[in-house]
């Protein structure tokens, strides 16, 4: 009789299908259902730990390894870029954890797991965006006391906050928080949109797909449901606006009114390139066949919410 | 390359997950459970030792307490499991815990039995809903709609109504009218 190396070797002992254990993931689900049912409303959980520090993504990761499964297509960007490292070393992790494809093209993942940019392309129903967070706490800075913030929030207590804007016209005629703007999300709980720029914000705004926000090291998600409204804290007599980018033209592509990496030059002037570099592959692949979607502002610069983003105005 | 198994318990708990979730992100879409028994399914997706339940089914009790699960009293437990909204259910249900303003995320999350597709027809609007959706339902009687009525935002019920192996659900930013 002959046995086999199989039959002699110890059963497989695996790590847990998508890294986290059962237990872990059930918890992570309880919590996410109740952010999905309380929008904006910042939810509690255990956060495990994970083979990577914590600050570098661990909240997006832990909501991205409840989600994925090997028939899920993952994008992972950092800054708008599928190449960083950051977003290499994600990617590859969750890939080995799960068996999931991954992808460049915002339209084609199931799953997009951010680091502080929206995709320029309309992102579709049934796409989950997970957002990476560091603070998630928009009262952070009037309130450093996160027992007392979350009082405010309860009483939607938000005067601070428009004392703040309030001052930033008086000192500098113009709002001048370029990334995080705090925006009031289906007109109850004010959230921080993760340090995404001024110029992705108004994506989140009745937007087709899911986005989840998750704090690793803060313990907290929250999550802008599909079809919400998401307005930017504004007055009335001076509106939001998002980053002047235009005469910026990227000079691999030659498209404008996207969002740009500044990219300093040796004589003082800089040259741009699309911070989307998904989107960016795409311009670059379009002779061969490849399809690009609807974006969120089109080559004029107007968003695709007509009216959502009114014209400046200067204070006197 | 190899990944860890996926397992059937994995797959099917996934699955039931994204469906729960799913329906949440769109109300009143109907959205399709994994085979198997829809309470089971959401039973062992969501429930551990962590969590307590309620569910006036004796039968159902002794099978959710497989999970780990606490049984608690209708106004303590995070979860109520109803296979039929009978007028004692009702009479349970509506001890339900709504959460508190500074923690809503306390409000208990109802599970219930229904037919979907039939019956009288509900619109909804709120988050989620690009601008109304219909919902028809039957097996739930009036007296659940005043009763989840009488919270308001941030405070309430986040429901499932299951039929088969379908799942709609009504999270508490919901608003509906008939």
């Amino acid at each position: 009789m002959t046995t086999s190396l199989a039959a002699l070797a110890a059963p497989r002992e695996d790590y847990s299908y998508a890294f986290l254990d059962a237990y872990a993931k059930r918890e992570l689900r309880r919590r996410t259902l109740k952010a999905i049912a309380i929008p904006g409303y910042q939810v509690p959980y255990a956060s495990r730990e994970l083979p990577i520090a914590r600050g570098w993504g661990t909240g997006g990761l832990q909501v991205t390894l409840s989600l994925v499964g090997p028939e899920s297509v993952i994008k992972v960007i950092d800054q708008g870029a599928d190449d960083s490292v950051n977003a290499a070393n994600l990617r590859r992790f969750i890939t080995r954890m799960s068996g999931a494809a991954t992808t460049t093209d915002a339209l084609q993942a199931t799953i997009i797991q951010s680091r502080h940019r929206i995709p320029e392309e309309v992102l579709q129903e049934n796409q989950a965006l997970v957002l990476q967070v560091p603070d998630p706490e928009p009262l952070r800075a009037v309130q450093s006391d996160s027992s007392k913030a979350h009082e405010m929030h309860a009483d939607a207590d938000y005067g601070q906050m428009w004392l703040v804007l309030y001052e930033q016209l008086v000192r500098y005629k113009q709002y001048i928080q370029g990334a995080s703007y705090p925006s009031l999300v289906n007109g109850r709980y004010v959230i921080s949109p993760s340090p995404i720029p001024r110029w992705d914000t108004p994506k989140l705004h009745q937007s087709p797909h899911l986005t989840l926000l998750s704090a690793g090291r803060e313990k907290r998600l929250y999550a802008v449901p599909p079809y919400t409204d998401v307005r930017p804290l504004e007055f009335e007599d001076i509106p939001f606006q998002v980053e002047d980018q235009r005469g910026w033209i990227c000079q691999h592509t030659g498209a404008q009114n996207k969002f740009m990496n500044e990219i300093p030059l040796a004589d003082g002037t800089a040259a741009y390139e699309l911070s989307d570099t998904g989107y960016m592959e795409k311009l670059s692949a379009e002779a061969n066949g490849s399809t690009r979607g609807a974006t969120y502002y089109d080559d004029e610069g107007n968003f695709y919410h007509a009216g959502y983003l009114k014209p400046p105005v200067q204070p006197d | 390359m190899t990944h860890p198994i996926y397992t059937d318990l994995e797959a099917r708990t996934r699955s039931t997950f994204l469906a729960l979730m799913w329906a949440f992100s769109y109300p009143g879409r109907i959205q399709t459970l994994p085979v198997g028994a829809a309470f089971e399914s959401i039973a062992i997706t969501l429930l551990d030792l962590e969590t307590s339940y309620f569910t006036p089914d004796v039968s159902l009790s002794a099978h959710l307490a497989t999970t780990g699960a606490r049984a608690l009293t209708p106004e303590r437990a995070a979860y109520h499991f109803y296979p039929e909204l009978t007028p004692a259910a009702l009479h349970t249900l509506e001890r339900a815990n709504p959460g508190t303003m500074l923690y809503p995320d306390d409000g208990a999350t109802l599970v219930i039995g229904a037919q979907l597709g039939s019956g009288e027809t509900v619109t909804l609007t709120g988050a989620g809903i690009k601008t109304q959706q219909a919902m028809n339902i039957a097996g739930v009687p009036a007296e659940f709609w005043a009763l989840r009525s009488q919270w308001h935002f941030p405070m309430g019920w986040d429901v499932y109504f299951t039929d088969g192996q379908q799942v709609l659900g009504l999270p508490r930013s919901t608003k509906i009218s008939f």
